[in-house]
């Protein structure tokens, strides 16, 4: 007897522990969306503020429209094809049974990348425009297997006499289907759709290679996020969504059910009462998510019920905008604004340049701005439709000109250079210089307290800026040094990371870090508000560093030339930039902009650095795809190494 | 249903697959034997055997494979436990396990950054516990628990269900006949959950061989996995022809699965709902 | 009387405050074949998973040949189980399922083809050890377990309603099959069913169970004929139960009629159950008899009449009978007094489930 409890002891204890490790990061997530700092690692106080802004986020709440309206969808039409496709598969000989069980297997099996690549492929060669019904279409695809799956065995079990029974007494076959065969196989259906539901859901690479202009699930969204740092108001969202889901399994968990006659026996009625309660739960459940898709579409139906015919397709990186900004400028214009995220410059390429979305206004980085119009990709933009130009510093038209040599192409819009974060109590505590050359990122006294850039060119921009070369160079025997450098650096870096440097500085993961200048309003903002005992301070290497430039292009495909030309005209006034520079903290190059700005920040040398600063300091150009790939092969040889 | 002409009902599917699956497919073949002049090579398949891409196969299958075991390790006494407590409260349990894929994948793994870091949560309970912290973030360590908890549900999933089929009294037959628990585990637990076994293996280990954005956020970018390779090569290398090639690399260990499933799991036993 | 094989001595379980088991004690002697005989629900089952180690009781034990084994798990019993719905192993075959316990226990290779050999021979499917499971028909299955249990040579061999997935005619065949097996082989047989003409047709002794207390034991002809109780008299067979007043010894009045009968020290006037079993009515002439009534139904049952009578105060005797009275015909009912079974009426409920245990 004591065994037994020791055993039970123990296998509940083993329950417990595998739980706290499946909803530990649950509870994280929580947790984090109370509070009251955006920094990820940073705990700043109780707030419920996030709650709030979760309702009024359009991006937010039309990704979980989108979302729930795409898993709703897909799972229902897969329940349909696939319980349709089970039967006939169930009646089939067993060579082309055997064959179209293997093909089903395929979506499920193949990994998800490749599924998303070769749908992108043939939606793209099939001229269908990436969007709404290109995400469904993917989605259905990796659905229908789910549903086959959970159907084929209920239909073996099936009694066939019961239908033929049916047919007997006089009921149609379709007829003799829904009312008998139907019935038997229905928990597989609905096994079936809920987890062709959860997978549609949880589903973030193929819907990112199959969506299109205007389109956000969440998981794309967050993607899009993780750059510049998640919204909290994400961790509210998934909070909320995790707290219905759980109180709706508990309460038809807990529903009383009403025992008839005495059991037969014991277990077997405990597992019919199990079987039961699973259907009915299922059931449930899958209500409620739709019930939960009926609400939400309501809410927004407003919003799409009127079509626009004044339209612009934004194609911006992410959290690069304040939503206020877009707000505006839709109320001044009378102009549709569907506004879309990238999170890197080459992920934005091939969609440009696959046409498969036609986008009016592009904002990418100087040295893709090249490679676009190099490449015939970009439409020149008329400036007399941008008078507001004239607020533009005129050095940074200059700067322009390194990639777009007339100025023909591109608006500034943000500008900035990357340098040194460095965490001043670290560096005190270890008794080390303050960093002020690149060449510091090989101290070995630093040894895993160094994040770098995860990006080919920022990452090679640094070894060859402290090997005195260029940062554009193409020539072999520099990049080849320049790949040693970085492969010799690797045993010291603690990670390599795009967005994530804000976050862990600010949380005191790391000593020193590679940064891109405009996060530090917010840095430094967000070191005051939490009362940290360090502060992180930027410098910009001595060696020169990437002054970098992000403009609006046009690309040569749109459609909507002359609202683009409006909305950059828009962007550049000086109130407006002043607005956008406000949300985030990105230098402006508009120096009406800069004029109203707080003397203090105006002064802030990390946010506006002298010019004499930036001597050594250049702009990226396109190298041309045969320099591109060896960048990508010399890099690909650092991170195996 | 009876009549002959209800196979033809999974013709509308087999349409689909043969325009969502086949041809998707064919277009990689297509780019993965061809360069950017539309010729045919066999150069990008074959550039698997370059060093980092060897290493980063390797990698990958020895992650995705070291994963592969945890989870089946976790997994088994888990689904037999769960076994023990299903009548009554089964599939509320399993809707335990469902639940967390309702939260957005990368939002839970990028918790897992929190939790993992330096100063992150759970060094924070062991310092305050006085204990010794715990360094495995960015490191090959927090890819294998990031792949585990994210693909741990598809390994008890089957199990439990291949599980829930076993008749208690197969289990008291055994013991009757004088197995003791381990012969009868061996004997009889063992060989009678092999579909599920299966199913549990390739649905855990296809997508850890391939995944790059465990490796991403846990592994600070630092070890390249051949899921990353393939990703870069499509969306920051913009070589789709290479990554096709790799990508057909990666489809011999799915055939792979695909067979061991066929051989094993004949009807569909081990299916994960 | 020798040391009996199985002893259960005050055994009681429950599942989750559900009284299945209250205070049994059974002991069976070797070399017989007891049936354990009850409706669902009434702990049958519980008892036999108790001796086979499946489940522990809350209390009382079980002696094995003089031996405590209350706590053996059933691996260490030296006893074997058929199963209800057989329980073969799906994933073997034929010679396999047979071998299992064989193999466990390490006996050598050619023990165990011949054990398989022998015991394929006696449940009448020789030739069958490479076929798969899926392939036998349900007796077939039925067969390999019982050959699976038997060859483990147990000393008792446990059945729980094995004939119950059978059809009629195979269940008949195989309850033979059973009883011969038991005598080829000596071994001591415990067996479950609810069904009551398989209990009087194979058991040497037949346990009658309710409610986790057994109701009577005895040879078949003792259940049958001298049913302790109403439970038992209504449970095995087709019975009239009716309220009857014990006037004095051998002499019970049932709705005013008196009839005499050979049971005695009841007392004077005490109300008692009568139990008389339909195929013990004589039915005569009106007048002839002790109680008159009206024939109200009747049908044909090949090896005799069913007809139902109804006598003034309503009550609906069954009487079967080879002479055919057409319905509305007036009859008299008539009853030899040795085929009068008397019983005290219970006072409570309580004590009619005790039955034949105080």
């Amino acid at each position: 007897m004591k065994t037994k409890k020791i055993k039970k002891w123990l296998e509940d204890f083993y329950l417990v522990i595998i739980l706290l490790f499946l909803y530990a990061p649950i509870f994280t997530m929580m947790v984090l969306s109370f509070n009251n700092s955006k920094s990820r690692t940073q705990w700043g106080g109780f707030t419920v503020k996030w709650y709030g802004q979760m309702f009024e986020s359009s991006s937010i709440m039309d990704a979980l429209y989108y979302t729930l309206i795409i898993a709703f969808l897909s799972a229902l039409i897969a329940s349909i094809i696939g319980t349709v496709a089970a039967i006939g598969i169930n009646r089939m000989k067993k060579l082309p049974r055997t064959i179209t069980i293997g093909l089903n297997n395929i979506p499920m099996l193949n990994s998800e990348i490749v599924t998303g690549i070769s749908l992108m492929l043939v939606f793209i060669a099939f001229g269908i425009s990436l969007g709404f019904k290109t995400i469904l279409l993917a989605h259905i695809t990796f659905n229908i297997p789910y549903v086959v799956l959970n159907v084929m065995p209920k239909l073996k079990q099936t009694d066939y006499s019961a239908y033929e029974a049916a047919q007997d007494l006089g009921a149609t076959p379709l007829q003799a289907f829904f009312k008998v065969v139907f019935p038997d196989i229905f928990p597989g259906i609905l096994s079936g759709f809920l987890m062709a539901f959860t997978m549609s859901l949880d589903d973030f690479i193929i819907t990112h290679f199959t969506r299109g202009a205007g389109i956000n699930t969440l998981s794309t969204l967050i993607y899009s996020e993780v750059r510049r740092g998640i919204q909290p108001s994400m961790y509210a969202l998934s909070t909320v969504i995790f707290i219905t889901v759980l109180v709706l399994l508990l309460i038809t968990n807990f529903a009383p059910e009403n025992q008839t006659g005495i059991p037969a026996s014991k277990a077997e009625a405990a597992m019919k009462k199990r079987r039961r309660n699973n259907n009915i739960r299922k059931g449930i459940l899958a209500l409620a998510a739709f019930t939960i898709v009926a609400s939400v579409s309501f809410a927004t139906y407003k919003k799409y019920a009127s079509s626009h015919s004044n339209e612009l397709y934004v194609y911006n990186w992410g959290e690069y905008i304040d939503p206020e900004v877009i707000e505006l400028f839709e109320e001044e214009t009378g102009i549709h604004v569907t506004y879309d995220m990238f999170e890197t410059n080459e992920e934005m390429y091939p969609v440009i340049e696959a046409g498969a979305v036609q986008y009016d206004v592009v904002c990418p980085s100087d040295y893709m701005i090249q490679k676009m119009a190099e490449n015939g990709l970009l439409a020149e933009i008329n400036f007399d439709n941008i008078p507001n130009i004239s607020n533009i510093d005129e050095t940074f038209m200059e700067q322009s000109r390194s990639f777009d040599p007339q100025n023909r192409y591109s608006v500034p819009y943000t500008w900035g250079t990357v340098g040194i974060l460095y965490n001043t109590k670290i560096i005190e505590e270890r008794g080390l210089p303050v960093p002020t050359r690149w060449s510091d990122l090989w101290n070995p006294a630093y040894a895993g307290e160094i994040l770098m850039q995860d990006s080919v060119r920022d990452a090679f921009m640094v070894a060859l800026k402290s090997l005195g070369y260029s940062m554009n160079t193409v020539d072999e025997t520099e990049l080849t040094q320049a790949r040693d450098l970085l492969i010799q650096q690797k045993p010291l870096v603690q990670a390599y990371v795009i967005d994530q440097v804000r976050d862990k500085m600010i949380g005191g993961e790391a000593a020193i870090g590679v940064i891109y200048s405009g996060e530090m309003l917010f840095i430094q903002e967000e070191v005051k508000n939490l009362g940290l005992d360090y502060s992180l301070e930027y410098v910009i290497p001595e060696e020169g560093t990437n002054l970098w430039l992000d403009s609006w292009v046009i690309p040569s495909n749109a459609r909507n030339k002359e609202n683009a030309e409006k909305w950059i005209n828009f962007l550049c006034r000086p109130d407006i930039a002043k607005m956008n520079f406000d949300y985030i903290t990105y230098s402006t190059p508009n120096k009406a902009a800069k004029a109203l700005l707080d003397e203090d920040i105006q002064n802030n040398k990390a946010i506006f650095p002298d010019t004499d600063k930036l001597v050594n300091c250049e702009v990226f150009q396109y190298l041309g795809d045969e320099a591109d790939t060896l960048y990508n092969e010399l890099w690909k040889e650092v991170k195996s190494n | 249903m009876n009549s002959p002409k209800t196979k033809y009902l999974a013709f509308p599917y087999i349409v689909w697959m043969i325009g969502f699956t086949i041809i998707p497919l064919a277009l990689i073949v297509y780019y993965g034997l061809t360069d950017k002049t539309g010729s045919f090579t066999l150069e990008n398949v074959l550039s698997i055997a370059t060093p980092e891409h060897v290493k980063a196969l390797f990698l990958s299958l020895a992650l995705s494979l070291a994963s592969t075991v945890i989870c089946l390790l976790l997994a088994y006494p888990l689904a037999m436990i769960l076994r023990k407590k299903g009548v009554g409260a089964g599939s509320f349990i399993v809707f335990i396990f469902i639940l967390p894929m309702w939260m957005n994948f990368l939002l839970r793994t990028l918790a897992w950054q929190t939790l993992l870091e330096k100063s992150g949560v759970i060094n924070g309970i062991l310092s305050a516990l006085g204990l010794p912290g715990i360094a495995i973030i960015n490191t090959p360590w927090a890819i294998i628990l990031g792949m585990v908890y994210n693909f741990l549900p598809f390994m008890v999933l089957p199990i439990y269900n291949i599980l829930m089929k076993i008749d208690d009294n197969t289990i008291n037959a055994a013991k009757d006949l004088g197995a003791n628990s381990l012969q009868t585990f061996l004997h009889i637990w063992l060989p009678l959950s092999v579909p599920g076994i299966i199913s549990g293996i390739t649905m855990v280990f296809v997508p850890a061989l391939t995944t790059f954005v465990i490796s991403n956020l846990l592994g600070g970018s630092k070890i390249l996995l051949i899921g990353n390779v393939i990703e870069q090569e499509f969306t920051r290398g913009s070589n789709w022809h290479l990554g096709s090639g790799l990508s057909l690399v990666l489809m011999v260990f799915i055939l792979i699965s695909m067979a061991l499933i066929a051989k094993y799991d004949k009807n569909g036993e081990g299916s994960t709902f | 009387m020798n040391q009996p094989l199985i002893d259960l001595v005050n055994i009681s379980k429950s599942f989750d405050g559900d009284i299945v088991l209250d205070d049994l004690n059974l002991s069976v002697q070797e070399n017989t074949f007891v049936t354990l005989l009850g409706p669902s629900g009434c702990g049958k089952t519980t008892t036999l998973r108790i001796i086979g180690g499946f489940e522990r009781p809350d209390k009382g034990s079980v002696i094995f040949s003089g031996n405590d084994i209350t706590k053996l798990p059933p691996n260490k019993r030296q006893l074997n189980t058929v199963f209800q719905k057989y329980a073969l192993f799906p994933h073997m075959n034929i010679a396999e399922n047979i071998a299992f316990g064989l193999k466990i226990k390490g006996k050598s290779k050619s023990y165990i083809q011949d054990k398989i050999k022998y015991a394929l021979k006696l449940v009448n499917l020789d030739g069958f050890e490479n076929r798969s499971i899926d392939s036998l028909s349900g007796g077939q299955q039925q067969r390999i377990a019982i050959a699976r249990a038997i060859v483990n040579e147990p000393k008792l061999l446990l059945l729980d309603e094995p004939l119950g997935a059978l059809d009629l005619k195979l269940r008949q065949d195989m309850q033979y099959e059973l009883i011969r097996l038991k005598n080829e082989l000596g071994i001591t047989f415990i067996y479950v069913t609810h069904d009551q003409e398989e209990a009087l047709t194979m058991s040497d002794t037949i346990v009658v169970m309710n409610q986790g207390y057994i109701q009577q034991m005895g040879s078949p002809e003792q259940i049958y004929n001298e049913p302790e109780n109403a439970f038992v008299a209504d449970f095995i067979g087709e019975s009239n139960i009716v309220n009857g007043i014990m006037v004095r010894d051998e002499l019970v009045e049932i709705f005013g009629a008196k009839f005499p009968c050979v049971d005695k020290g009841f007392g004077q006037n005490v109300p008692v159950d009568v139990v008389i079993r339909p195929e013990d009515i004589d039915l005569l002439q009106p007048g002839e008899g002790s109680l008159d009534g009206i024939v109200t139904h009747l049908i044909f049952k090949g090896v005799h009449y069913e007809m139902e009578v109804t006598t003034p105060d309503g009550f609906e005797w069954l009487v079967h009978s080879t002479d055919m009275f057409p319905v509305g015909q007036k009859v008299s009912i008539h009853v030899d007094p040795f085929d009068i079974q008397i019983m005290n009426k219970p006072e409570s409920e309580d004590e009619e489930a005790l039955g034949v245990n105080e």
